[in-house]
């Protein structure tokens, strides 16, 4: 084989700074790009057959297990489900500003984790948090109170901070008091501005030169930043109720990943997540969000992948501010929840997970037993665009070393948060014979 | 909130004045790797003895950042993947150093491990004095909820030698 048809593998068998378990497999022929792969380990719909034969008020706490960064997203998914399923309507009113204002607090969490310790350090070249912390002290702490600030809020309405346990179908158990909301304020209030100095703090991040232009799937809110409802819509003219997703949506099984791939039937690979809510939604961010964002540089449309961190920390602003308006306007509701009576229906929900948009749907029967479920999370809708950003990351890094392109595709990865559902904690070792042993 | 919310408050001063905290790790829809929370679950009656308390974290680590806070001791339980036979307890001393490197360069597949989270803690002053590990060996963590027969075998005579080193934590 010439020089200049040598063949080159990157792979990264185990992606660091990933939520969940996956790998990535590039393979180059010469200077030609011939094989792109992101293997997500993904136990195939597990929880899919575990609703089956449960109770529809289940669904919530069933799904909010499946993972451990967005549980608000899985259960608002849910309950707009069922109660699509039995015809009931939470559209506006405060049982839904109550569901807006928890969701805000899974945007503080999760974007704060992603931002600060795990995308951060990509653009810092730190490996991880850790090393990033010896002389980056403050960007950690940051996050970390950040962070904080999300779990208060979503403490103070889910009842507890992961796996929240007071979202039911309906509404709430438990309406949270006045007073309740109201201590949440300060230290919303200091999050709001550490998240402005971040998306100052992001725009002035290197970024490499890679412009990509995916079809942007996002759910469409009118005069609201999407959340927690909304009709989907693409910037190629899709405008569907989530009922219509599967006449446009398809997902299938491909050899390389037991996750399944989401496409657009007929078109290919789409994106939803920040920058696809950005590209379609910016003109509904709050003022203060919308004006950050101007002045961090960013257009109406933010193409560069890399750039997603900037994004993100706009919609930090964004999520603090709508937080501190709904606390602000909050009256308690006369009831935490509406009675639901259960039919033979089908109902789909579809909301925005910090990650990209989140779509379920049931079958239950006039007992409201759950007869078929279906979820779609963001990763799997993703998981195609990334490869793609992979494949132009490399034929734009051909020049770096092995070492450098693998960074380089591990940061593309990252870019998108991917969050590949029902990981474990468990701790691999291959090694067993240290000095501590018991 | 619902009445299975965890307890919250900080935990009350053991006769020595320290409190220990006691976390089980995991995640209850990948079989074994509950294993953690399952010992953290049999000794929740037992919390309430002074000083001591028991908490399970099915989230992301670095919460634990925030769980621990103010606390001297911290006893983290969590599940292992090492080869020996199932329900095995090994016991590891976080306090000075990291936990072992094999243990740290593990494929926790939670964005930030556990170790790390561990060694970020120690990085910014934030860990208590006190870090003990135990890991339980599981035999199966694929998708499903209930753990191995062996390793639930394990848990109530683990869940005393974990109690027992939450006691040595208050006495020491």
């Amino acid at each position: 084989m010439s020089e200049g048809r040598r063949t080159r593998v990157i792979r990264t068998d185990y992606l660091a700074r990933v939520e969940g378990e996956g790998a990535m497999y590039v393979r180059l022929d010469g200077r030609e790009v011939v094989d792109v792969k992101l293997r997500i380990y993904e136990p195939p719909r597990f929880f899919e057959a575990l609703l089956r034969g449960r109770a529809f008020t289940e669904a919530p706490d069933i799904t909010a297990r499946i993972c451990g960064i967005c549980p608000i997203a899985y259960q608002m998914s849910a309950v707009r489900a069922m109660e699509d399923a039995c015809g009931v309507k939470i559209d506006e009113g405060p049982l839904r500003d109550l569901r807006r204002l928890i969701y805000c607090g899974e945007w503080i969490e999760s974007h704060s984790l992603h931002v600060y310790m795990l995308h951060a350090p990509d653009f810092l070249g730190y490996p991880g948090a850790l090393e990033m912390a010896r002389d980056h002290r403050e960007i950690v702490e940051q996050g970390l109170r950040m962070k904080k600030a999300g779990n208060a809020l979503m403490t103070v309405v889910g009842g507890r901070e992961v796996h929240p346990i007071n979202v039911r179908v309906g509404g709430f158990y438990r309406a949270p008091s006045a007073a309740q909301l109201r201590s949440l304020q300060d230290p919303l209030e200091r999050a709001r501005e550490t998240a402005l100095q971040t998306v100052r703090w992001a725009a002035t991040l290197p970024f490499p030169d890679v412009e990509c232009a995916p079809e942007h799937v996002a759910l469409s809110d009118p005069g609201r930043y999407p959340i927690d409802l909304g009709r989907i819509h693409s910037d190629r003219g899709l405008d569907i109720a989530p009922s219509g997703f599967d006449e446009h949506f398809v997902e299938e099984h491909v050899e390389h990943s037991n996750a399944l791939h989401a496409r657009i039937r007929e078109r290919g690979s789409y994106l939803t997540g920040p920058l696809a809510r950005y590209a379609l939604c910016s003109q509904a961010l709050r003022p203060l969000a919308l004006e950050a964002a101007r002045e961090a540089g960013l257009g109406p449309v933010c193409r560069n992948p890399f750039q997603s961190i900037i994004v993100r920390a706009v919609e930090l602003v964004q999520a603090c501010d709508e937080a501190l308006a709904l606390i602000a306007a909050y009256e308690e509701p006369d009831a935490p929840a509406v009675e639901i009576t259960p039919r033979h229906a089908v109902g789909h929900g579809a909301t925005e997970a910090p990650r990209g948009m989140i779509y379920h749907r049931y079958e239950i029967d006039e007992e409201g037993t759950i007869l078929d479920a279906r979820i779609v999370p963001p990763t799997s809708q993703n998981q195609l665009v990334i490869e793609e950003d992979l494949r132009a990351v490399v034929e734009r890094g051909l020049d770096l070393s092995d070492e450098e392109l693998s960074l380089r595709c591990e940061q593309a990865i990252r870019n998108h948060d991917p969050c590949i559902s029902c990981a474990t904690h468990f701790l691999e070792l291959t090694v067993d014979r240290g000095r501590d042993g018991a | 909130m619902a009445e299975t919310a965890p307890e919250r408050s900080s935990p009350s001063s053991g006769p020595s004045g320290r409190r220990v905290l006691v976390i089980g790790l995991g995640n209850r829809l990948r079989r074994d790797d509950a294993a953690g929370l399952e010992l953290a679950r049999a000794l929740r009656d037992r919390a309430g003895e002074a000083g001591i308390v028991v908490r399970e974290h099915e989230g992301e680590t670095l919460g634990l950042l925030e769980e621990w806070e103010g606390v001297e001791a911290v006893v983290l339980v969590d599940a292992v993947s090492s080869g020996v036979a199932p329900g095995t307890l090994r016991r590891m001393d976080g306090s000075v150093d990291p936990i072992p490197t094999h243990f740290r360069s593990s494929s926790s597949t939670h964005a930030v491990g556990l170790s790390d989270a561990i060694e970020l803690a120690r990085a910014l002053g934030r860990l208590p004095a006190r870090v003990v590990v135990f890991g339980i060996e599981g035999r199966c963590f694929d998708a499903g909820c209930g753990l191995s027969e062996d390793v639930r075998a394990a848990i109530a005579p683990l869940a005393e030698r974990v109690l027992g080193e939450a006691h040595e934590l208050i006495s020491r």
